[in-house]
């Protein structure tokens, strides 16, 4: 027994004695500033500017590794609370939407970053408002460098075919439904949409809160009464796909577009990208373009919603300062250069960013005055109770758009299911 | 089971030794299994056991909630539906799933031409992804031109049913696609159990005159018993834990017509991160399924017989 003990030391002993210099080692080169760290992302493998921004980062900064921690991103947030509840370290996270970030907010799993921005002297105006919006009880917890808006994307060729004018800048939801109707033809397998609603809610809820006068967080709902009417009807009369279909096929919004069978598509400005790689790659051949989202009578042309990506640090992070300097220069002009040339719309859109964007290869022409917005509203708010909200929505906006209740009893549910919700 | 029994006597040191080791080593055969039952089974159990009386959003610390959870459970509309979903999914699935597997089980009981294709083939879409069963049914059940509808108005049908998209029909479509997923693996169960009623009692049965139907009802039916109750125990946890077909096939809707208690409880607990109040349902879950199992076994002997 006794022999085989020794034995089982001097096979292990050589191995502990190497381990033990491995951990000096890297102990050492920790004491020259060495960083190393890590941050989530999602889709790592087809999402490019992820390596690029690390790689124009580290160029600059050789004593600095960045590790990135790649998660699917239909699951990232769910994997990134799983992580921070688990304690684990990981520097910097990137925040998907506003829901994730209210939650780890609200959760004390982020840091405030107002006295690293006073410090560093970041002029936070540059991103036109989406750093008040990211601000929670006068502290700002991230820093935005990825931002999309809605704007809309048509087929040239069906605008061509009808002899109609492509759509402007300036065109309200009203013109919008108009001209959807006129661009409605055919039927059956070569009918052609005047418009498609993704069966997402936000396609018809956002138009709601164009105006600034109400937010997805309500008391009373009344007021998405008239643009569900407008596409409900819109889907009665068949100018675009039906949502129970949609919703059965589980069909991707570039599916009708990219067949040519929808004229005019409202969607985010990350499609941008989807839609250059799948024409580069053959898989339509139709000229499309791009025009401002389009806006309700009396609402400033170029008022549209969006979404926010940013950056926030890790409470438990051990590296928080470099952290923050990784952040800002992911979020700075420089940054915002590197994520455009990508063809990704940064949250810094000024001339030179913009003028950057639209050199991207394939971009329409029209990006550059499309693109332009005077407002921008959030997708969702701040709101400690997001979460809750928006399972009501949901589940209501889904029984409105496939008829089983009235435009009327499903605004009127959500009221009394919104009214029932712990405060 | 002699060394588990064996207690620590009063007898010679180096014999209460041996029976330690004997002991050490028994234990050490299970232990490999045991961590991972601990580990992931009975801990996360517990800890759920405690959380349904706490309050936690996954970060902050836990607070003592008391029976708040389970009050707070009688005013929740969504549970109350989730419930009654849960029920009627169970209602539907056990005797349907049950009466198909039985069904399928004597016809390929027959000394057919290709039988072993047949069993395999109704076997399949037990071990086929579930995803991708969901997603075909869907596609078979398209409102418009789908498969189904299209034989619906070619036979007639004026208004087919919407299936998924439509509230009254969206359980049904679900049941429909759990049951042609589970029966082949209950057909199994069911032919073992079939290839081991002995031919004696048929052929006792013919020679007395019994008729095809006859033999099925007195020989067969009761034969299988131990088997029926088998399944009904199994398929009714099965189906009261039904989440991944329905999340994947209508994420809980149209609304909420599909929303079972299992993605009650994932959504309490992974989009509102209300942990303490997602494990409270969990464990109202828990009692239901135990208790069912509970007045099955007691049932049992009034029914199953084992020859």
């Amino acid at each position: 027994m006794a022999s085989l003990f020794n034995q089982r030391i001097g096979k292990l002993l050589p191995v502990a004695l190497v381990l033990i210099l491995i951990f000096t080692a890297f102990g050492g080169a920790s004491a020259q500033d060495q960083v190393n760290l890590r941050m989530t992302v999602w889709d790592l493998a087809t999402t490019p500017y992820w390596q690029a921004l690390v790689d124009a980062y580290t160029a600059q900064n050789p004593n600095v590794t960045i590790e990135l921690v790649d998660i699917a991103s239909a699951e990232y947030q769910n994997v990134v609370n799983v992580m921070l509840s688990g304690g684990d370290d990981v520097d910097v996270i990137t925040v998907k939407d506003i829901p994730g970030y209210s939650g780890m907010l609200t959760r004390g799993q982020i840091i405030p970053l107002n006295d690293y921005i006073k410090t560093a002297n970041i002029d936070l105006s540059l991103y036109s408002g989406a750093a008040e919006e990211l601000t929670y009880e006068g502290s700002i917890y991230a820093l935005p460098f990825r931002s999309d808006i809605w704007i809309l994307y048509y087929n040239k060729a069906i605008f061509d075919a009808a002899s109609l004018p492509y759509p402007t800048n300036d065109m309200t939801w009203t013109e919008f439904e108009a001209l959807a109707r006129k661009l409605t033809t055919g039927s059956g397998a070569d009918k052609i949409y005047g418009a498609h609603f993704h069966t997402w809610r936000s396609t018809v809820q956002l138009p709601t809160v164009q105006d600034g006068k109400n937010i997805v967080i309500a008391e009373d709902y009344s007021f998405m009464a008239p643009t569900y009417n407008m596409v409900t009807s819109m889907q009665h009369d068949g100018i675009i796909m039906d949502y129970g279909e949609l919703k059965a096929g589980n069909i991707h919004y570039s599916g009708p577009f990219k067949n040519g069978q929808v004229a005019m598509l409202p969607m985010g400005s990350w499609f941008i990208g989807s839609l250059i790689a799948a024409q580069n790659k053959g898989e339509f051949d139709f000229p499309w373009g791009i025009a401002t989202y389009p806006h309700p009578d009396g609402v400033k042309a170029g008022t549209t919603a969006g979404t926010l990506t940013s950056l926030a640090i890790n409470k438990a992070s051990k590296n928080q300062d470099a952290a923050f300097r990784f952040i800002q220069f992911y979020s700075s002009v420089e940054g915002a250069k590197v994520l455009a040339s990508l063809g990704n719309l940064p949250a810094i859109r000024t001339p030179e960013v913009l003028e950057v964007f639209a050199a991207v290869s394939g971009v329409p022409a029209e990006a550059q005055t499309a693109l332009q917005t005077t407002t921008v509203r959030l997708e969702l708010p701040m709101h400690p109770n997001v979460g809750s909200y928006e399972q009501i929505l949901n589940e209501e906006h889904e029984l409105i758009m496939t008829g089983s209740v009235s435009v009327e009893d499903g605004i009127a549910e959500i009221n009394r299911r919104v009214a029932e919700l712990p405060k | 089971m002699s060394i588990l029994s064996l207690k620590p006597t009063n007898t010679h040191p180096s014999k209460r030794r041996s029976q330690f080791t004997k002991l050490a080593i028994a234990y050490s055969f299970i232990l490999p299994n045991l961590i991972g039952f601990l580990i992931f089974t009975l801990i996360p159990m517990v800890f759920s056991l405690i959380l349904a009386f706490m309050n936690w959003d996954g970060a902050n610390q836990i607070s003592w909630a008391g029976l708040e959870n389970f009050s707070q459970m009688l005013r929740d509309e969504t549970f109350r539906i989730s419930l009654g979903n849960t029920i009627a999914f169970v209602a539907l699935n056990v005797p349907l799933t049950m009466a198909a597997s039985l069904g399928l089980a004597l016809l390929l009981n027959q000394p057919l031409r290709g039988r072993n294709f047949f069993r395999t083939t109704f076997f399949f879409p037990y071990v086929a992804s579930l995803v991708a069963v969901a997603v075909v049914w869907n596609m078979l059940f398209f409102p418009s031109a789908g498969p189904v509808n299209s034989v619906l108005s070619m036979l007639g049908v004026q208004n087919p049913p919407r299936w998924s998209a439509s509230v009254d029909w969206a359980m049904l479509t679900v049941v429909m696609a759990s049951v042609w997923r589970g029966m082949g693996y209950y057909m199994i169960i069911y032919l073992a159990a079939l290839q081991n009623i002995p031919t004696i009692l048929y052929e006792a049965a013919a020679v007395d005159g019994a008729d095809t139907w006859q033999k099925f009802r007195y020989i067969t039916l009761p034969m299988l018993t131990p088997a029926t109750f088998f399944i009904s125990v199994m398929l009714t946890i099965a189906s009261f834990k039904v989440f991944d077909l329905v999340m994947v096939m209508t994420g809980g809707g149209p609304g909420r017509a599909t929303n079972v208690l299992v993605i009650h409880i994932f959504n309490t607990a992974f989009k509102e991160f209300r942990f303490g109040y997602a494990s409270s349902i969990a464990m109202v879950l828990f009692v239901m399924v135990i208790g069912i199992t509970v007045i099955q076994f007691y049932m049992e002997r009034r029914w199953v017989n084992y020859q």
